[in-house]
């Protein structure tokens, strides 16, 4: 039989480490994923759950057992993953040019027979798309993942980014316009 | 016709808003809030990247890369902590012993600070008090340098008037000046650091025609004496310290009645 999370913290808190290990291998997955959706990157996402995991047993203590533990760790890698988005906001050099990375992984875009004018299509998409997710401010990066990619509530966001719903909700729509702007020319040329 | 806000059309994708009904009847005769309401559509639906698949140990792995620096709890304290935290809200007893803790440092808080406020320096007085050392001291290096500038400005007129003077005062005046070496060296170094380039040249001067005549030999006659005149210009430098005697006379003045006016 399987043990809830509020059992497993429990036993954690008192001593028994190994029993961390067990609700790692339970999360792990789910949080690289998210990670991986904010940061887009496969190193970052791994450092981020790498963090959320360290960061969450030193808190342990701060639980509160009322919670969920799922919803509780999910905010702590968000702020991990926003954090790892300012350093390297603070770390990019002003690019004098953008440019599309070859090796990024490609779109998941309805196949309609990849010709040559189809694969350029989705290069540019890829490229604008890209250049719209930097462009967004960390929060509104967040909630743009929260919200359109995991389906997360309004009020999830707000608690995950600990801001107001309103906030929330209008970092979203900020977002939104920003990837709309930014794939608009593309929608009047095809 | 009145169009629905880009904010509107957007909430209405993510499945939210108030008046979803209106929306969407305004939609169906809109062509243009249609249209917009397309174009949203067709941004959301280009989607990043989707996360590379891991496999069944992944978590056995990340467990593995992160356990090494963790230490375990200590146990039995930790989990009286976190089961307090469980229970407390299920009986009225805690609650009611936290709220009368939480009464209890209010009130302490209110005494406290009532308290403070009665013993509390008024800030003018603390200003004042602050600003009362600094004066007393710029005071008192105005009267060390203006009784410094004093002797300086009698050393410099014997000095002219050497000529005719007697070996026993060409003695004393030497003396006078290897006495005021060491002073006019410190005050010199003390005024360059507070950046007053006047005083310090002055003083610089001064120090050159005092090492002259502290070094000067036994046989002090009036042909030596003409010669430090002249290539010292010490004309020229006691008309210099007799105006820096007049200026710091003025500012010992200012300084006194600043006093008074605190």
């Amino acid at each position: 039989m399987t043990k809830d999370d509020h059992s497993l913290v429990r036993q954690v808190l008192a001593g028994d480490k190994d029993a961390y290990g067990v609700l790692v291998s339970r999360h792990g997955e789910t949080m690289f994923r998210v990670a991986f959706r904010i940061t887009e990157s496969e190193p970052d996402a791994e450092e981020v759950v790498q963090e959320t995991f360290l960061r969450a047993y030193r808190s342990l203590p701060a639980f509160d057992a009322r919670s969920d533990f799922r919803t509780w760790i999910y905010r702590i890698a968000v702020n991990c993953a926003l954090q790892l988005l300012n350093r390297r906001k603070a770390e990019a050099a002003v690019p004098i040019a953008e440019e599309y990375d070859e090796e990024r992984p490609g779109l998941q875009l309805v196949h309609r027979g990849a010709g040559p004018d189809r694969l350029l299509l989705d290069k540019e998409i890829e490229h604008r798309r890209h250049a719209a997710m930097e462009k967004m401010t960390s929060d509104e990066r967040l909630a743009f993942v929260l919200r359109h990619i995991e389906g997360r509530s309004t009020d999830e966001i707000a608690a995950a980014l600990d801001i107001t719903p309103n906030n929330a909700k209008q970092a979203v729509f900020r977002a939104v316009q920003k990837m709309r702007r930014s794939l608009a020319p593309l929608w009047v040329k095809s | 016709m009145k169009h629905l806000t880009d904010e509107q059309l957007i909430e209405h994708y993510f499945g939210e808003g108030a008046n979803r009904v209106m929306v969407e009847t305004h939609l169906r005769i809109c062509s243009r809030c249609e249209q917009v309401l397309e174009d949203i559509t067709s941004a959301l639906e280009v989607r990043g990247p989707e996360p590379p698949a891991r496999d069944a140990q992944y978590g056995d792995r990340l467990w593995q890369s992160i356990q090494a620096p963790l230490t375990p709890y200590p146990g039995d304290p930790r989990r009286a902590r976190f089961s307090w935290r469980i229970s407390w809200p299920r009986t009225p007893w805690p609650s009611l012993v936290l709220a009368g803790a939480c009464l209890l440092a209010l009130a302490a808080a209110f005494f406290s600070g009532s308290l403070w406020e009665r013993l509390r320096p008024h800030p003018n007085q603390a200003a004042n008090s602050a600003q009362a050392p600094a004066q007393v001291k710029e005071r008192v290096v105005l009267v060390i340098l203006g009784d410094h500038l004093d002797r300086s400005e009698r050393l410099l007129v014997q000095l002219n008037h050497a000529g005719a003077a007697t070996p026993q005062s060409v003695d004393a005046l030497r003396a006078e000046a290897r006495q005021m070496l060491p002073d006019n060296r410190l005050y010199r170094q003390a005024i360059s650091a507070q950046s007053d380039p006047t005083m310090t040249a002055a003083l610089d001067h001064l120090e050159r025609v005092l090492l002259e005549v502290a070094n000067a030999p036994d046989q002090l006659d009036p042909d030596d004496i003409a010669r430090i005149e002249h290539e010292m210009n010490t004309d020229s430098l006691l008309f210099q310290i007799r105006v820096l005697r007049a200026r710091t006379t003025q500012a010992q003045t200012a300084s006194a009645s600043r006093k008074g006016s605190i």
